[in-house]
């Protein structure tokens, strides 16, 4: 391999994992915080992307594209809201709640997809770029909004740590996800943390899915591929840790380019898939992580 | 004893439905009707199927819809691209199907809770990715059209309104119906449902966990895979819808409606839930809408019926695992 | 003067049984109180459903005059009747301080977060010299100190604890029994539930026994109660009741 397409594979690894990164961080919070798995995160996703079109430019109303990226991000965290309200939150303490909210958050996808469909049809739709033209890193020329991407996600990452490591409303979050019940001996309301803490995720699965469309276009199932891809590094990284899922992340997405760039796109997935396989055979609980809950 | 009074009413009401089922076509000759009614054998006996791992051996496996639609995919390539007799593609399909279960099931009986739902779902969509990749074989999005159909000497299955096809259809259903309620009451379904309800006392008992889940998946898995086949030489065609997220959640809501774990109230429900999406398919504007219905009715049942559709038809028979339950712990004396 | 804890006809219990029914018991605003009695009889069911931490609870209950009994778990820390419960593990993976810090949730407690932090560390030193560490490495005893400081924490107007030396050494119990009579000579009220018969007669003004999910017997400590009249308790005159 010449230094040319090491330099390629690096760089689109490097969007790759930053985007894997984003999605599963939102996945790993609703996990340890809630105890469940939410499918629905790649619905959410393409729902930010179409909100965000909508009230885009290129869309209806004509807002800047920053403007109208984070009031979409605002408009699925609400309707994270909603979906912690009518889909989780009934079953708490139900003795399959696993099982049940998996099925809940399936039919949510199915929902919301259908949905999306129904509102914006199937033709596809070209976000604005939030930010225009081409930046060159390590000699490989990529879109500033590539560039723009595998530096607005440390910067979130970080942010989303800093806030569960120091607010107040942060650290409930992480209390309630270690021990509700003792949680709720100090006076913290439980279900409203829940409520937080899937919202906050969905505003995660928001904000990847605008970054996904401005890259690439926005399509009925923009978040399907990469809901795939999370599932794959979330088992990889194991759910319960969110450091060990975003390293996962980087390092899946720099295996899924290295994998495209030697034996092409079709085979890349299937390949990362029986790999999944083997390390799960080796290692039951993940490569890094260990099964909690 | 209500477990009794079950099972002794519970032949003559399966002869009954069996006799309505024989007799539809001398009542209509209605070929939509009687499409519909295929559909509804052949999702009847994927979620029947289903049922076994996701009910009575408590596998949250969601990789079900994914064996269905390579079932359709393997007959189909068989059948077309292969030149086999399409009667001897859906068997062998299905031979096929139970292989891929098996290597799946290989990990996924050694996993947990949650692991059990994230990798059985990533192979499924997974699944989905190399069929559209591989379109030179199988049509890519576009989907893989005119398959064979089945045939006997001196009779096409296209004629008479689709009468062959629908007895076949019924036929198959009976036959996986009634494969799948000797499974699980032989000693083997047993020993699922004390796996499923008590993992480690099953394992102190001396049941080999991975090695009974691994059957389990792989018997469900070749059930679903013939029909499969069934519907790829019925509709002639195998489109990566079958794949989708819908396509799982029509099955999914048929298990759950019906009551999980109790094989026959999967069947009744694909009775209703694919006579009824189907009549909303022909409602103009709501070919999407009906997958919305579904999924709400899904949760709608996970929220209030609990015991699926089934518990609401025979009231006072607990949640089916609890009738299930005393056969596990009967013998547990210090 | 109002009575810290005032509780009559209180059942409650899960699914569709009651396991205690119609408790009735009072703590004085500066009052010790323990309840003991076999394991399993219901003890810590009465603090659950004084604490709303119960689904299934019926009766009234008065804290300082004012009825909690309709009230959610979190109002009712609000108002300052902390619940610190048997064998907590707390938060396994959050360090000490940011343990004590976060359990200041409710306002009041909020207000008061630096002096009660600096009380906390005063009463448990080895917490204080611990304060990085996460709570998962602690030993038994320093999770009970840790327990009981996020109580404190929250600003208590009232204690309750629940078997607060469970496993613990005689001289750990010791330290902890020092440390409850310490905040309790601070003024605020405890109510104490505990196994061990000797210990609790140490700790406490007034006692009850619960047995079979009821409140049996109230004993004063100018009572002479004499260990075999306990024994009977226990194991006798208990069963008839």
């Amino acid at each position: 391999m010449t230094l040319d397409a090491l330099a390629t594979v690096l760089v689109s690894g490097l969007v790759m994992g930053s985007v894997y990164a984003l999605m599963a961080s939102g996945l790993s919070l609703v996990w340890s915080t809630l105890g469940i798995f939410n499918f629905a995160h790649g619905a959410l996703m393409t729902l930010g992307a179409y909100l965000a079109w909508t009230l885009a430019g290129s869309g209806v109303l004509g807002l800047p594209p920053w403007i109208a990226m984070l009031v979409a991000v605002a408009l699925v965290a609400a309707v994270g809201v909603l979906l912690e309200r009518l889909l989780i939150r009934p079953f708490y303490g139900h003795r399959a709640m696993l099982l049940v909210t998996v099925m809940t958050t399936l039919a949510a996808t199915v929902f919301l997809s259908k949905g999306i469909q129904l509102v914006w049809g199937p033709r596809l739709k070209e976000l604005p770029a939030l930010a225009p033209g081409n930046v060159s890193i390590l000699g490989t020329s990529i879109s500033a909004q590539e560039a723009l991407i595998v530096g607005v996600a440390p910067i979130v990452l970080g942010a989303l740590w800093a806030f569960l490591r120091f607010s107040s409303t942060g650290r409930g979050i992480r209390a309630v996800g270690q021990n509700p019940q003792a949680a709720q001996l100090i006076g913290i309301d439980v279900p409203r943390l829940f409520a937080i803490a899937f919202a906050l995720a969905a505003a995660l699965a928001a904000l990847t899915g605008i970054l996904i469309g401005s890259v690439r276009l926005v399509t009925p199932s923009l978040g399907d591929e990469p809901l795939i891809k999370a599932l794959i590094i979330v088992i990889f990284g194991g759910l319960g840790s969110m450091a060990g899922t975003i390293w996962a992340a980087y390092l899946i997405g720099l295996a899924e380019a290295l994998l495209v760039f030697t034996i092409g796109i079709y085979w890349a997935p299937s390949t990362l898939f029986l790999l999944l396989i083997l390390v799960l055979v080796l290692r039951p609980q993940g490569l890094m992580g260990k099964v909690v809950r | 004893m209500i477990a009794r009074l079950l099972s002794s009413r519970g032949p003559i009401v399966a002869i009954l439905l069996l006799a309505v089922a024989l007799a539809l076509p001398f009542l209509s000759d209605s070929t939509y009707l009687r499409h519909l009614m295929i559909l509804v054998f052949i999702y009847g006996i994927v979620a029947a199927s289903w049922d076994v791992t996701l009910g009575y051996t408590g596998i949250f496996n969601f990789a079900h819809t994914a064996f269905f639609g390579l079932g359709v995919y393997a007959t189909g390539l068989l059948a077309k691209l292969g030149g086999l007799d399409p009667w001897a593609s859906m068997l062998l399909g299905s031979v096929l199907v139970a292989g891929i279960a098996a290597l799946v099931a290989w990990p996924v009986v050694r996993l947990q809770g949650i692991y059990v739902v994230l990798v059985t779902f990533a192979f499924s969509q997974l699944a989905l990715q190399f069929v559209i990749s591989q379109s030179d074989l199988t049509g890519g999005t576009q989907g893989l059209v005119r398959i064979p159909t089945i045939q006997l000497p001196g009779y096409n299955f296209l004629r008479d309104y689709k009468l062959g096809y629908y007895y076949v259809g019924l036929a198959l259903l009976g036959l996986s119906v009634l494969g799948l309620q000797i499974l699980v009451r032989s000693d083997f379904g047993l020993s699922l449902r004390a796996l499923r309800d008590n993992e480690d006392y099953a394992r102190a008992r001396g049941i080999p966990v991975a090695r009974q889940r691994l059957k389990a998946l792989v018997a469900s898995a070749f059930v679903a895979g013939l029909a499969g086949g069934f519907y790829a030489v019925y509709l002639r065609v195998a489109s990566p819808e079958v794949f989708s997220f819908a396509t799982t959640s029509l099955i999914l809501s048929m298990v759950l409606v019906g009551g999980v774990g109790t094989l026959w109230g999967p069947v009744l429900a694909a009775v209703v839930l694919t006579l009824g999406s189907e009549a909303l398919a022909n409602v103009r504007g709501l070919d999407e809408g009906r997958h919305m219905l579904v999924a709400v009715a899904m949760i709608l049942a996970l929220r209030f019926l609990p015991g699926g559709l089934i518990s609401a038809l025979l009231p006072r028979r607990g949640a089916p695992d609890r009738a299930a339950r005393p056969t596990v712990q009967g013998p547990t004396t210090p | 003067m109002t009575d810290a804890l005032e509780v009559d006809g209180l059942s409650g219990g899960y699914d569709d049984y009651d396991v205690v029914s119609n408790i009735g018991l009072t703590v004085g605003a500066s009052e010790r109180v323990g309840l003991f009695g076999p394991n399993g009889h219901g003890k810590t069911t009465i603090l659950n459903a004084i604490s709303a931490t119960l689904a299934r609870r019926r009766g009234t209950v008065r804290f300082f005059g004012q009825p909690v009994d309709r009230a959610r778990p979190q109002a009712i820390v609000a108002a300052g009747l902390i619940h610190v419960p048997q064998a907590n593990t707390v938060f396994p993976d959050m360090e000490i301080q940011e343990t004590l810090e976060l359990a200041a949730w409710t306002p009041r407690a909020r207000a008061a977060r630096a002096e009660n932090l600096d009380r906390v560390l005063a009463l448990f030193p080895r917490l204080a010299e611990r304060r990085r560490q996460l709570a998962r490495t602690l030993s038994g005893g320093e999770r009970q100190m840790l327990s009981i400081g996020v109580g404190l924490m929250c600003a208590p107007r009232m204690l309750m604890l629940d078997e607060p030396t469970l496993g613990l050494s005689p001289k750990l119990k010791d330290e902890l029994a020092q440390a409850i009579a310490t905040i309790s000579a601070g003024g605020i009220p405890i109510l104490v539930v505990e196994q061990d018969v000797a210990f609790v007669l140490s700790l406490v003004d007034r006692m009850y026994f619960v047995n079979h999910g009821a409140i049996t017997r109230e004993i004063g400590r100018r009572d002479a109660v004499d260990h075999d009249e306990i024994m009977a308790m226990y194991f006798g005159a208990g069963a008839t009741a």
